[in-house]
């Protein structure tokens, strides 16, 4: 064999092991231009459309990426904006959502009659009451008449009726007892049940009828009347209509409602936005500044936050998201920073009394969680110190009005170091911006963020350079979200082998990706929101600070697995409530077409074969064979 | 009346009549009369507030630390139970007494980690690692079972709930079943399909949890064709008490389960503590209580363990809560333990008894705790379960 054979012959067996070399770790391999335009939809949206591949391949990739990192130019879909107008809550301020959704209907709240009766009495009277001896609390009382007597009786404590009279006693026993059983004719008068509203034969009709005997049957009452049933409903009488479910939710758990209204929007937002990568962004932010819906008052808190806090900074500078979620009610009461005060040990305070003080709680996740990261290079004491800061920053009227609220009265005044850098004493309100803007603009949290941010958009262990190169951004730009992502995007790394499919869809993305890869029609995103739940991410639901993770690891369990392949066939075959799908342009198409549809991807030998083996036996409708496509490990990456 | 064992025979008979039956199903069936050791492990999410839960009466200085939300004395109104003169529990774990005064029930004070991080997911990852200080992939609680081999069953290692926690990920399959009547595929045409593609898949972790998945659906399918019953009248409460019923199941159809997780959450007490730990203990000791009640005999076969990430400072803060400290309590429970006794050596509230000067000492490391009872309870070897601990301290947990 000549030279030249041998030379061939190596430089062949090289070439063909760099190419059976894992592309998987490959992020200095290129995408072909055909998966570039795949690869891009992908990563900044939630799954392709039918028609996104070929919009893409229209404009340009540049051209399409730079219209998504400034959604004002895009028109937003119709669709969307048509399903939207539904929603009642989404654009009310915080004190209008207060007052319109109470937690406790207002009469139930009114303070009762003895309370009144026991307030009316003049200074010196309570004075009485409270200090002098029994005799002197008898005559006082005998002076009154025998309703405010009863009153008055009813709402003491036990320490101003020590030692009266037994039947002075009695009278406020019986006061009392008929003050509740006031109360609860009142409760039973505002809130009847359905067996004193309807006869027998309407309320089957309003539990078991047809939507159109249901709806008939409500019409035919007046305003009053129809509001007082449908609060009454049970929930399968309104669990398949739409229309009546939000209404019934509305009348009786306002405040599930609220946030109920939230999640659908969020879930038909990523199914219809054009401006996808936005909702990606909001999607990712929300996450990372986690606030529960399950905690008290943010299950109606969260509605604003994510409107004003989050939303509005996802393209702008990092420091303005982050002072936002610093203010916002929602933020201060999810993390406890509301009832967060200086220690007065100072102040003499007798045994038994509770002493107010600091709560760390947000300086810790302030540091460990939204910006320096756990490794970012901070101690207990600069924790300490920035829950010192932050002291005063409350709310105002948390049940009225849930405003942000600076309370000089419970700040800490005195001088504070955090990470070093000292902050004066009298600081004020100021502290806690001074220490956002630190925070916001120390090392570790250009490099925190941006690894975050790459763990979404690349892959669950991004390379570092990438990272540098990002964090290097973002701390020459100011903190600049959209220059960071335009680094992010324009990096060798993004459209690189070792990035294709690297990513493991979350619940909230296999769900979406499948509607929007079927074309789907969400006329209600109630149920659709439901098995979001059921696959593992109720959406605002993380009891945890940290929110849902951004890596896979995760989402790869049994429950997970078996919970995606039975949704996939439940869409397919048109079982999900309030989601109707046309899978007739799969009609007569063979497997590998379908899966390269639905895929944008030809689908891997493995699952071709095994659906074309399989079907043949199952009789397999389009449907089905969607289903299959869906559920396969394929559609499981993005 | 069915008895599990007819329902495994039956089953396994129909399955053979197919050509099916699976080897660990016949040998799961063969194994009904030699008693399976179990572990069950529950970590309570948050940093469970030791000392309210078990409550250290005697010492003065626990009440001078939390004058609003200290539980009062035993005898008072809402006063602990007198365990031993020293410690009392918390009036809602009532139901637990019973299991003390049995000798089921052991606790063990002062424990804990050695790492002094007070991040919760950090603490948490280390204990459920059982490799405080660096991050491992796999979980204490997958390296205390003995190597799979191919007829093992694949629900020998269980977690409820829709993730797969740490503590119970590794080299062994563990099984995540967030409600075991729905855990199938539900179009019967399309199971073989979809198990043949996720049994064929280049994507390495899809090939294992699809596997692992599969699996199990078929194993829960026979076991779920009966409703189930608890025995003896036991009343789970909550989502908690539903976890525990869903091991119980397993438990009971002898389909092989050696290791069992659950979780419980909601116990970050930063701010008015003291209804909030009550509503959560309601559940916590109903629920264990009626796991015990529900497992009847079996229990002679069963450990359960309890813990937490870390515990809460000594003193409340200034909002009726309590911040996050450092020593906690655990709780071992089972016909195998020699219970009725409070263990570990107690540290003192003294200033300088105290970690940093704010929290319970921890003298007795959680792996003290976990490894004895891996290994005299399963017969794994301890430094198998927490590679590179050398266990000092040696507790007398167990009876043999």
């Amino acid at each position: 064999m000549t030279r030249t054979g041998w030379l061939l012959i190596s430089a062949l067996l090289l070439t063909a092991a760099a190419l059976r070399g894992h592309a998987a770790d490959r992020f200095d391999l290129k995408l072909p231009t055909d998966k570039q335009i795949v690869h891009v939809l992908n990563r900044l949206t939630f799954g392709a459309t039918p028609e996104d591949v070929d919009r893409v391949k229209r404009i340009g990739i540049d051209a399409w990426i730079d219209q998504q990192l400034h959604p004002e130019r895009l028109t937003e879909n119709p669709a969307l904006d048509v399903r939207l107008r539904q929603f009642q809550t989404l654009a009310l301020p915080m004190w209008q959502i207060l007052d319109k959704y109470p937690a406790v209907p207002p009469a139930l709240t009114a303070r009762p009659p003895s309370l009144d009766a026991l307030l009316s009495l003049t200074p010196q009277q309570r004075n009485i009451l409270q200090s002098c001896s029994v005799e002197e609390r008898r005559v006082m009382l005998d002076a009154l008449d025998p309703q405010k007597r009863g009153l008055v009786l009813a709402a003491s404590t036990p320490q101003t009726l020590e030692g009266l009279p037994d039947d002075l006693i009695q009278q406020g026993a019986n006061a009392r007892k008929a003050e509740q059983e006031a109360r609860q004719k009142e409760f039973r008068r505002l809130m009847p049940p359905l067996s004193e509203l309807l006869s027998p034969d309407q309320i089957r009709t309003v539990t078991n009828g047809t939507v159109e005997e249901k709806l008939g049957l409500l019409d035919s009452f007046d305003a009053d009347k129809r509001r007082q049933v449908v609060r009454a409903l049970p929930p399968q009488a309104y669990a398949t209509v739409p229309a009546l479910r939000r209404e019934a939710m509305a009348a009786s758990q306002p405040q599930n409602f609220v946030n109920s209204e939230l999640i659908e929007q969020k879930l038909l937002r990523a199914v219809y936005s054009n401006r996808q990568l936005e909702e990606v962004l909001v999607d990712f932010w929300t996450n990372h500044f986690n606030v529960f819906n399950g905690k008290g008052q943010d299950r109606v808190l969260l509605t604003s936050f994510e409107r004003e806090a989050i939303r509005p900074h996802v393209f702008g500078h990092f420091k303005d998201l982050l002072l936002a979620t610093a203010r916002h009610p929602a933020m201060l009461f999810y993390l406890d920073n509301w009832q967060s005060q200086a220690p007065r040990d100072d102040l003499p305070v007798p045994a038994g009394v509770r002493r107010p003080g600091l709560n760390e709680n947000y300086g810790r996740e302030l540091l460990e969680l939204h910006t320096l990261g756990v490794n970012g290079g901070y101690t207990q004491d600069d924790v300490i110190a920035v829950a010192r800061a932050f002291t005063g920053w409350t709310i105002y009227d948390p049940q009225k009005f849930a405003e942000f609220q600076f309370n000089p009265g419970v700040h800490d005044r005195r001088e504070k170091v955090v990470l070093g850098h000292p902050i004066p004493a009298m600081g004020g309100e100021q502290d806690g911006v001074e220490v956002i803007d630190l925070l916001a603009h120390h090392p570790s949290t250009a490099k925190f963020i941006s690894k975050k941010l790459a763990q979404r958009f690349v892959a669950d262990d991004p390379p570092a350079p990438l990272v540098d190169r990002m964090a290097a951004t973002f701390a020459s730009t100011d903190g600049d979200l959209r220059a960071v992502l335009q680094t992010l995007f324009k990096s060798p790394e993004f459209l690189s082998e070792g990035a294709w499919h690297a990513k493991l869809k979350s619940p909230l993305e296999m769900v979406v990706s499948s509607v929007r890869a079927m074309n789907a029609d969400v006329a209600d995103a109630f149920v659709l929101s439901q098995r979001v739940a059921d696959l593992g991410e109720p959406l605002y639901g993380k009891i945890e600070p940290s929110g849902y993770p951004n890596t896979g690891d995760a989402w790869t369990n049994t429950a997970t697995v078996m919970g995606r392949i039975n949704f996939a066939s439940a869409l397919s075959a048109g079982q999900v409530p309030g989601v109707k799908v046309d899978v007739s342009r799969f009609n007569f198409k063979d497997v590998a077409t379908v899966a390269r549809t639905l895929l944008n991807a030809p689908p891997s030998p493995s699952t071709l074969s095994a659906i074309e083996q399989g079907i043949q036996s199952a009789e397999a409708t389009p449907s089905m064979l969607a289903g299959l496509v869906l559920g396969s490990p394929d559609f499981q990456r993005r | 009346m069915y008895t599990r064992r007819f329902f495994l025979r039956a089953s396994a008979v129909a399955m053979a009549g197919v050509g099916m039956a699976p080897p660990w199903l016949v040998r799961a069936a063969a194994e009904t009369s030699r008693r399976r050791k179990i572990l069950v492990a529950i970590f309570q999410r948050g940093a469970a507030d030791g000392l309210n839960i078990v409550v250290p009466f005697f010492e003065s200085r626990y009440y001078d630390g939390r004058p609003t939300i200290a539980v009062p004395q035993p005898g008072k109104p809402n006063g602990a139970i007198d365990l031993d003169g020293r410690f009392g529990l918390h009036p809602n774990l009532q139901p637990l007494k019973a299991m003390w005064d049995a000798g089921q029930l052991a606790i063990v004070e002062a424990t804990g980690s050695p790492d002094p991080t007070r991040s919760h997911f950090d603490a948490q990852d280390f204990m459920e690692s059982g490799t405080p200080g660096r991050l491992t992939e796999d979980g204490w609680l997958n390296r205390a079972l003995a190597p799979t081999d191919p007829q093992s069953s694949p629900l020998r290692a269980i977690s409820i709930g829709a993730q797969l926690p740490r503590t119970i990920r590794g080299r062994q399959p563990a099984v995540a079943v967030s409600d075991v009547t729905q855990f199938q595929v539900r179009n019967r045409q399309l199971a073989g399909i979809l198990e043949n593609m996720y049994a064929t898949t280049a994507d390495e972790k899809l090939l294992a949890t699809g596997k692992e998945a599969f699996d199990a659906a078929k194993m829960i399918e026979t076991i779920t064709r009966a409703p189930y019953a608890p025995a003896n009248g036991a009343q789970y409460i909550g989502e908690f008490g539903r976890s525990l019923q869903q091991v119980a199941r397993l438990i009971k159809a002898d389909v092989g389960v050696e290791v069992a997780f659950a979780d419980i959450g909601g116990w970050d007490h930063h701010f008015n503590e003291v209804p909030q730990l009550a509503t959560v203990l309601q559940q916590f000791g109903a629920s264990l209580a009626a796991f015990a009640r529900d497992m009847g005999d079996r229990m002679e076969d069963i450990v359960l363990v309890t813990m937490s990430e870390f515990g809460r400072t000594v003193k409340e803060d200034g909002n009726n809560g309590t911040d996050h400290g450092h020593g906690n309590v655990m709780f071992a429970m089972g016909g195998a333990i020699r219970g009725g006794q409070v263990y570990g050596r107690w540290p003192g509230l003294a200033p300088e008894q105290l970690y940093e000067q704010r929290d319970l000492a921890v003298t007795t490391d959680f792996r003290d705790v976990l490894g004895e009872l891996a290994a005299g309870h399963l017969g794994q070897k301890a430094d198998r379960v927490f590679p590179g601990y050398q266990s000092s301290t040696r507790l007398g947990l167990l009876k043999t």
